[in-house]
């Protein structure tokens, strides 16, 4: 009770962050390495900032779990603020129908995608589960390869749950009981024109009915209508993307005009809506040898989400600006 | 059931030894005997020792004569050593295979091969599957010599395989070994009192603890598994995570400059370079699938991908945070600021 008391007024925060100063120097010159004489003197702080400085020497001493695929549960709840605020405040999401992905077990979502420079209706797609799953559990995604060979966008990815996109990391996941989020148009989804928007692309090659069928998962369609908007491409700055050898480079009205700042995405409004599970298990796992039945899966799951979309843009109403 | 005439080519290489140590000890193995340039290894008792380089064809004279039931290849070499340097390599690795793989056609006795291969045959790049299967291999381009020249052994014993199957020829593709008194380039590297690391980039690695390695090695010989086999622990780690739990502090650089400066930092600081694959290992990692080890040989790695590390921590010796740079002053100096 004393503690929450101190914490109170921020001059008695200040002494008692000084008084943990002086402790963790009385330690280190006892003998104690920092870390130690860190955990140890922070029992005396105020509890939330005692919480913080045992977290961060248990991260500096690699006293964490990251799992076989370098997710990172720890670090995934560290940055899920920044997704959060993007959810509620930027992009007002509303999320239709979070309890058709399972509680349990397997499931692959198949989804459109957009907004070309991050895959942000993934950590969309993520949070809306997390947040209103009556069983929020941690989806992983396949990001586009290219991901995967930039420095610091590969490592951040890996810990939030992004795997490069392969048949074998999809049916791997699967087969260890994961939500796999997939996006079959890949580049071609977020490399498309502003004038293009919502119009679904060519699903591949169907490669995700494959892995479904061979791991037995079922499949959820989602239909994502607000992150076509979010980065409006007009052009491909195409001599600059081979230079770097992206797949494209968008110009957007922002970017590049404004620099950095026409990074921000733009505050869209943004509505997911999670369809029926399409449940495949009833044609085997040899059924996915079968380029026909591939095919008409595949078409029939680009259809339910282009449908869906079609229905969500009406739903959504305007893109920008919402009277309240 | 392993021969009870078993060869060791390599003996004189750490692996070569430890197999040698452990094969001692087995009544049921009547004789062994382990082929090297140099002399014997000291440690070394029953074990019979001939002086043969693996690139002459003088191996073809000697092998079968031994009357050989089992041989273990385990003189290919990952990176130059003193007195093997990097031109030797490729000599030593293809060419002493082809040899090698000549002495067998002669030796009648033989009923089973190992070949202690590499994982680096799969590459290292950055959008990959995360966990490698045997049937993998080459399909990502082979950037090193080292992958090249593992490759065309490889397939140099496939050929081998086909031709003779009565033999079963089994290629362990082992990730890179850990261990405190290993002295291969990455556990040294590991040992750095501040390890450098490239600058935005965090690799998987699964890195074999050097008990299982050995271990390994003896349960394939004892098993009849033809192919290819992943050795590797379960799970993986990050580069960070490792660092972290080694307590080492980091230096990031840049990744072109990696290469150049962890040679001169390494010079200095008593650790080697880091070659061609340590290098794109460093920096996009490499993770394989050990289903087949762990069902087809049977043997199952007393580590796994985190364990392996936080043992090596515990018995890694090497230099510890040295006092002038100790952090403790820092948070000392913010201390009494604060009075």
């Amino acid at each position: 009770m004393s503690a929450s008391a101190q914490a109170d007024s921020p001059q008695a925060t200040a002494e008692s962050v000084a008084d943990f100063l002086r402790r963790v120097r009385t330690g280190i010159e006892g003998g104690l390495d920092p870390v130690t004489a860190a955990n140890r003197a922070a029992e005396e702080l105020p509890q939330r900032l005692a919480r913080l400085v045992q977290l961060l020497s248990r991260r500096v001493r690699g006293d964490y779990h990251e799992d076989e695929w370098g997710f990172d549960e720890e670090f995934a709840e560290a940055v899920y603020p920044v997704f959060e605020f993007l959810y509620e405040a930027w992009w007002r999401v509303d999320a239709v129908g979070v309890r058709n992905v399972p509680a349990h077990g397997r499931a692959l979502l198949v989804s459109n995608h957009a907004g070309s420079l991050f895959p942000f209706d993934a950590s969309m797609i993520l949070l809306a589960i997390m947040k209103q799953h009556p069983l929020p559990r941690w989806a992983r995604f396949l990001v586009l390869d290219w991901a995967f060979v930039l420095p610091f966008i590969s490592a951040f990815m890996r810990r939030v749950g992004g795997v490069p996109a392969s048949k074998h990391n999809a049916a791997r996941l699967l087969e260890q009981d994961e939500v796999v989020m997939v996006f079959p148009e890949g580049v071609k989804g977020t490399g498309k024109q502003f004038s293009e928007r919502y119009r679904l692309q060519r699903f591949g090659r169907g490669g995700f009915v494959e892995v479904a069928l061979r791991t037995g998962s079922p499949i959820v369609p989602v239909a994502v209508v607000g992150s076509e908007e979010i980065y409006p491409k007009l052009g491909n700055a195409r001599p600059v993307a081979r230079a770097v050898g992206a797949p494209f480079v968008p110009i957007t009205p922002t970017f590049p005009w404004l620099g950095p700042l026409g990074l921000v995405p733009l505050p869209s409004k943004w509505r997911i809506e999670f369809c029926e599970p399409i449940d495949l298990s009833a044609h085997g796992p040899d059924a996915a040898d079968d380029p026909r039945l591939l095919f008409d899966v595949s078409e029939q799951v680009r259809e339910t989400i282009q449908a869906r979309l079609y229905e969500n843009l009406v739903e959504r109403r305007a893109a920008f600006f919402h009277p309240l | 059931m392993a021969g009870r005439r078993v060869v060791i080519i390599g003996v004189a290489s750490h692996w070569g030894r430890e197999l040698a140590r452990r094969l001692e000890r087995d009544p049921e193995i009547d004789y062994l005997a382990g082929i090297d340039t140099g002399s014997a290894p000291a440690d070394l008792g029953r074990t019979n020792f001939i002086e043969a380089d693996i690139r002459s064809p003088l191996l073809s004279r000697l092998l079968p004569g031994t009357e050989a039931e089992t041989i273990v290849h385990c003189g290919i070499l990952w990176y130059p050593e003193p007195g093997k340097p990097a031109r030797v390599l490729h000599d030593v690795n293809v060419i002493g295979t082809l040899q090698l793989l000549a002495a067998c056609e002669r030796t009648r006795t033989l009923e089973r091969l190992v070949v202690r291969g590499s994982a680096a045959i799969y590459g290292c790049e950055g959008a990959t599957p995360y966990f490698f299967t045997e049937g993998m291999a080459r399909t990502l381009p082979l950037r090193t010599r080292f992958q090249r020249d593992i490759s065309e052994l490889e397939a140099y014993v496939d050929n081998f395989a086909r031709r003779h199957p009565e033999v079963a020829c089994c290629t362990l593709r082992y990730q890179p070994e850990i261990g405190p008194d290993l002295g291969t380039p990455l556990v040294r590297y590991l040992q750095l009192p501040v390890v450098p690391t490239q600058l935005g980039w965090d690799p998987r690695l699964q890195l074999v603890h050097a008990d299982d390695a050995t271990a390994v090695l003896e349960a394939a010989i004892r098993s009849r598994t033809r192919g290819a086999v992943n050795v590797a622990p379960s799970g993986s780690i990050s580069l960070s995570h490792v660092l972290r739990v080694l307590r080492r502090p980091t230096l990031p650089i840049p990744h072109p400059l990696f290469g150049p400066a962890l040679e001169r930092l390494g010079r200095r600081l008593g650790a080697g370079p880091i070659y061609g694959d340590g290098v794109r290992l460093l920096r996009f990692g490499r993770g394989v699938d050990n289903r087949r080890l762990l069902d087809e040989v049977g043997y199952r790695p007393h580590f796994n991908a985190e364990t392996a590390i936080r043992d090596f921590a515990a018995n890694a010796r090497g230099a510890r945070i040295s006092r002038s740079i100790h952090p403790g002053d820092v948070v000392g100096r913010f201390a009494g600021a604060a009075r």
